[in-house]
């Protein structure tokens, strides 16, 4: 019933934060981006601390280091698109 | 900007250290006086050649003067925005400046062992241990984050550049003590984790 109030709304430009099952999609979605932001950024932090106490090698660091980097930069640009803006059927842009 | 100092007498040159090679200099707002380099506008993103400069700007203007670090990426437009900025902060920066005079920063990390089953009953009591004999040379110390499951202890200190040699033996007598314990000792650093300076931020005050 609340997606189809939620639709309905939508449709003629209405949304109603905290009422809106989307919105509360959205800030789940965006939560669980910036947790898995977060654990790139700490797994990079101790693979450093790892190193230069000498638990593991060169080789090792440099190897956990590129796919860390990888994955934090994807993570990133999930960040940066932006998917929270959304677009009005009949109005223009606006950010959540 | 990369930080700030107490106003010297006459305007100081740091050497063509800062962004882009550009001249590091001091500007001077009554008390205070903002290290600055004239570079051109642009977005300071995580460039980790940027963050680098800064850093060491920053380092090196901690050997002669007491510092407020600020963040890396803050840039003006000109000189009037950084005199509003400066004039808006100046209370916030005094009072920043009287907690870190003549400290440094130190971080201390100490990671348990790989199989740390002997370590299981005394955890608590090796981080109390620890923590006790640091704060009795520290001013102040920052808990940060435990990033990996075998930290047992991620702090940052302040400290009387003074009681330097002190707190060094005692983090060296503790490792030697907990001797599985594997202990990172670094700086001295910038005050970074003990100043938080946001100029023209979205809060009231420009600087907090």
């Amino acid at each position: 019933m609340f997606l189809i109030d939620d639709i309905l709304l939508r449709t003629l430009g209405f949304t109603i934060p905290g009422l809106d099952m989307f919105w509360v999609f959205e800030q789940i979605l965006s939560f669980s981006r910036k947790e898995m932001y977060d654990q790139i950024k700490d797994k990079l932090k101790e693979n450093r601390m790892l190193y230069e106490l000498g638990e593991i090698s060169d080789d090792d660091y440099q190897q956990n280091n590129a796919h860390l980097v990888r994955q934090l930069k994807l993570a990133e640009k999930a960040r940066d698109m932006n998917l929270g803006v959304r677009t009005d059927i009949l109005g223009g842009d606006r950010d959540t | 900007m990369y930080c700030i100092i107490r106003s010297p007498e006459e305007k100081i040159s740091f050497g063509s250290i800062g962004f882009d090679g550009g001249e590091v200099y001091t500007l001077d707002y009554n008390d205070f006086a903002p290290v600055v380099s004239n570079s051109k506008m642009k977005d300071y993103g995580a460039d980790e050649e940027d963050v680098k400069v800064h850093k060491t700007v920053v380092e090196h203007v901690m050997g002669e003067y007491s510092v407020l670090p600020v963040a890396y990426g803050m840039v003006f437009k000109n000189k009037k925005l950084l005199g509003f900025a400066m004039k808006a902060g100046n209370r916030a920066m005094k009072k920043a400046m009287n907690s870190v005079d003549g400290k440094v920063e130190l971080g201390v990390k100490v990671l348990l062992p790989q199989s740390s089953k002997d370590f299981n009953g005394k955890m608590d009591e090796c981080r109390s241990e620890m923590m006790r004999c640091f704060l009795g040379i520290a001013a102040d110390s920052r808990s940060l984050k435990l990033f990996s499951d075998r930290l047992l202890l991620n702090a940052s200190f302040l400290v009387d550049w003074d009681k330097l040699d002190e707190f060094s033996d005692c983090v060296g007598r503790l490792a030697g003590e907990y001797s599985p314990l594997k202990v990172q000792y670094s700086g001295p650093w910038p005050p970074y984790n003990f100043v938080d300076i946001q100029i023209l931020g979205k809060k009231r005050g420009g600087f907090r």
